[in-house]
């Protein structure tokens, strides 16, 4: 293990050294260092026993992931590149077993390019309109890649009219996924194409997207008929006058079979009956200098979607690999700790829940408010510096439904069981939250930010309880940011979380301090310091020291300490993580 | 064995470095949906910064602060201009508009929602700085600290020359 820890040690050293040398004057070699780029990442983990979680109880506590990705220009059309990974000896932890290679090529693409056409085979990403449709993506932080591996042929008939189509299997680890995927997407900006609207900008978009996968009926008797192809047709416009601009977006998914359980490693289908998705969302806003608002509306019913039907099993696929669409949760990303404990997931599944009733989650339907404004220097808010504020609400709730089963068997075992919601009802809330954030700059070296946060959280219906459980909260976080001149700084965050429910009151703080632009570090603790029932979040501190030192588009950083889920952001980077207890080092470099 | 490969071919990659590589082609949209390649924004900017950054990313936020203090004055000074281009996906993207007009930021916003931009400059996190002169990256920086804006501003004074 040391001897690989010194490998690795001297190649990052070599990069450090080799990076500096551009004392190359053959021209040859200078052409072909320009045509190439390169990257590399590298996230390693030393998971360690815990006094107060217990042992790490898995075989493996050193682990790795490693991304070194190549792109070669051959001439100015065609290009090539492809992504190695390594996961020695396996991934993070939480992280998805589908990457399970020591060290594989896991994409790789040829690609040829003009003004007008442009055709890559081999892997490769893409995204419809906003993804609901269709999203082939990649987020190593989250341990996910849904890159298809195919073909893809854009087409431009003239500035202003792009047209894709793609087909592919989806990346399921080293592998490719059983079902297949087709799509077409037309983009046209209507205004520019009969140069008309000349205050205005209006663009629209039109996409298809089909996966083809067989279904091997569990009985030959069910008269069904499965369909082996599901079809998804979206729309979508884009319109800006002056400063107004609003968006719309519509999805209809063709009838797929439901998943009948959540119940791990037995994986059944809804035979008898098989069910339709939809998606809409909305955005109207209205932005000038110094002030803009922004209105969002979303409904999303049964859109899951996946390559393969068995991934919709979310005890399996917690990561959710092989997804086909983004479907987000729309609420305020937080970037504060304590601000990410009770965070919204969005719920676009169907999934029908056994209680004494069966309880139907076909969707959710919500909106939110953004309303962003400065206060001029010299007014009387804004000060000598000027202040910045922002307030922002969502609202989220369960879609509203009624459920009926022809053969009386009131259960969700049953088959035959169908349901109806209602297109606009908001009265099962799941979660609402109201975000207040002031920037406050006090003098040339002191500046400071004040988040409120008041929240709602439906526990029982967003983790599965049935226990009628919910989180009423507030969070107040000051962040403050002395600087000393040349680089020098020091930043001081305090944060507390006050509730009566689920793991009762926390509080918070981390200190960093810069000696220059290049070295930092941080110390920070979040802390629950009352009694409650949560036992894992009772009196414990989640304590963290670390450091980072970054040289041009280099970076390494290191980490001790117990972590919880969510959001890190700290030396300048932000990054999700996992809970666990032991060292993190990251190393990112691009040549 | 196969590590101590992947470890030499790292070691070798390290001699390819180069510091002045062309800005990747890459094709991004404006505020308004409309799609717009970097070719384009180079070949009509001889002196630019490229900036990736997300509304959910503290860092950026307050580096795009402090660069919006003294913007005016590097345009006057040195005909520099910056384009901050957002990676922030469906999620988030809606508050692009509003965040710009209401923190008054002068720059051009560019999005790029699938991070082909992001993947093409082999970053993995944001902020990531890029200087761009000629249609050539001259200059490459990762992450933000409190004062990191003088800094920057020295490099571009050196590249305007």
């Amino acid at each position: 293990m040391i001897k690989k820890s010194l490998l690795l040690c001297c190649s990052m050293l070599a990069f450090f050294v080799f990076s500096q040398n551009k004392t190359n004057t053959n021209t040859f070699f200078q052409d072909f260092k320009n045509s190439f780029t390169a990257s590399y990442e590298s996230n390693s983990q030393w998971y360690l026993n815990d006094s107060k979680f217990g042992d790490f109880e898995e075989e493996e506590h050193l682990r790795s992931t490693n991304f070194l990705r190549l792109d070669y220009s051959v001439s100015n059309q065609f290009s090539v590149g492809a992504q190695l990974e390594s996961y020695a000896p396996e991934n993070l932890l939480n992280n998805s077993k589908l990457y399970n290679k020591d060290f594989g090529l896991a994409t790789y693409y040829l690609r040829f390019a003009t003004k007008k056409i442009d055709i890559t085979l081999g892997y490769f990403y893409e995204q419809f309109g906003s993804g609901l449709i269709l999203r082939a993506w990649e987020d190593r932080a989250l341990g996910i890649n849904t890159a298809l591996r195919g073909a893809r042929l854009i087409y431009y008939p003239s500035n202003s009219i792009k047209i894709t189509t793609l087909f592919g299997k989806q990346r399921k680890g080293f592998e490719v996924s059983d079902g297949d995927i087709f799509g077409v997407d037309t983009e046209i900006d209507v205004s520019s194409t009969f140069n008309i609207l000349s205050s205005s900008s209006l663009v629209l978009g039109l996409s298809y997207v089909g996966k083809n996968e067989s279904y091997l009926k569990s009985d030959e008797s069910i008269i069904n008929d499965i369909p082996v192809l599901v079809n998804a047709f979206s729309a979508r416009l884009d319109y800006t006058h002056q400063n107004f601009y609003t968006n719309v977006e519509y999805i209809e998914k063709s009838k797929d079979l439901r998943l009948n359980n959540i119940i791990p490693n037995i994986i059944t289908f809804s035979e008898n009956e098989t069910f339709k998705g939809n998606a809409l969302s909305w955005t109207a806003g209205y932005s000038q200098k110094g002030f803009g608002v922004s209105y969002n509306f979303r409904r999303l019913e049964n859109m899951r979607w996946f390559s393969e039907r068995i991934q919709a099993n979310a005890n399996n696929n917690p990561t959710n690999q092989l997804s086909i669409n983004y479907l987000p949760a729309l609420s305020k990303q937080h970037d504060y700790t304590l601000a990410n404990i009770y965070l919204y997931q969005s719920q676009p599944g169907l999934f029908i829940e056994n209680y004494e009733y069966p309880f139907i989650k076909a969707g959710e339907i919500g909106q939110f408010i953004d309303v962003f404004f400065n206060m001029k220097k010299g007014s009387l808010l804004g000060g000598k510096y000027g202040t910045k504020a922002n307030i922002n609400m969502s609202y989220w709730a369960n879609l509203a439904s009624d459920y009926s089963d022809p053969t009386g068997i009131p259960y969700f075992l049953s088959d035959n069981l169908t349901y109806e919601t209602e297109f606009i009802n908001f009265k099962n809330k799941l979660y609402s939250d109201l975000n207040l954030e002031v920037r406050k700059k006090w003098s040339k070296q002191l500046k400071s930010i004040f988040t409120f946060i008041n929240l709602y959280y439906n526990k029982s219906v967003l983790e599965s309880k049935a226990d009628n459980s919910s989180v009423r909260s507030w969070i107040g976080v000051v962040d403050g940011t002395y600087k000393f001149g040349k680089g020098k700084s020091l930043r001081l965050e305090l944060q507390h979380l006050s509730t009566n429910d689920d793991a009762r009151n926390w509080m918070g703080g981390t200190v960093e301090y810069f000696f220059n632009s290049n070295f930092g570090i941080y110390i920070n603790d979040s802390y629950n310091y009352e009694e409650s029932k949560i036992e894992q979040d009772t009196k414990i501190h989640f304590f963290n020291i670390g450091g980072s030192y970054t040289k041009g588009a280099s970076r390494f950083a290191v980490n001790y300490g117990r972590q919880r889920g969510g959001l890190l952001c700290v030396g300048g980077i932000c990054r999700p993580v996992s809970q666990n207890t032991g060292v993190t080092v990251n190393f990112t470099t691009a040549f | 064995m196969n590590k101590k490969k992947y470890l030499l071919v790292l070691f070798f990659l390290g001699l390819l470095t180069q510091a002045q590589s062309p800005l990747p082609t890459v094709e991004l949209q404006t505020l308004n949906g409309q799609l717009i390649s970097t070719d384009e924004i180079a070949s009509n900017n001889q002196l630019m910064i490229i900036s990736l950054w997300a509304t959910w990313c503290v860092p950026c936020k307050n580096e795009l602060d402090a660069v919006a203090e003294v913007y005016e004055d590097w345009v006057s000074e040195t005909d520099i201009k910056y384009f901050a281009i957002s990676i922030d996906d469906s999620r988030t993207s809606k508050r692009i508009k509003p965040m710009v007009d209401g923190k008054d930021w002068e720059f051009e916003i560019l999005l790029d929602e699938n991070s082909e931009l992001k993947r093409a400059f082999g970053v993995s996190t944001v902020p990531f700085t890029v200087i761009v002169k000629n249609g050539l990256m001259v200059y490459k920086h990762t992450g933000y600290t409190p004062g990191y804006e003088d800094e920057l501003y020295e490099q571009i004074l050196k590249f305007s020359q």
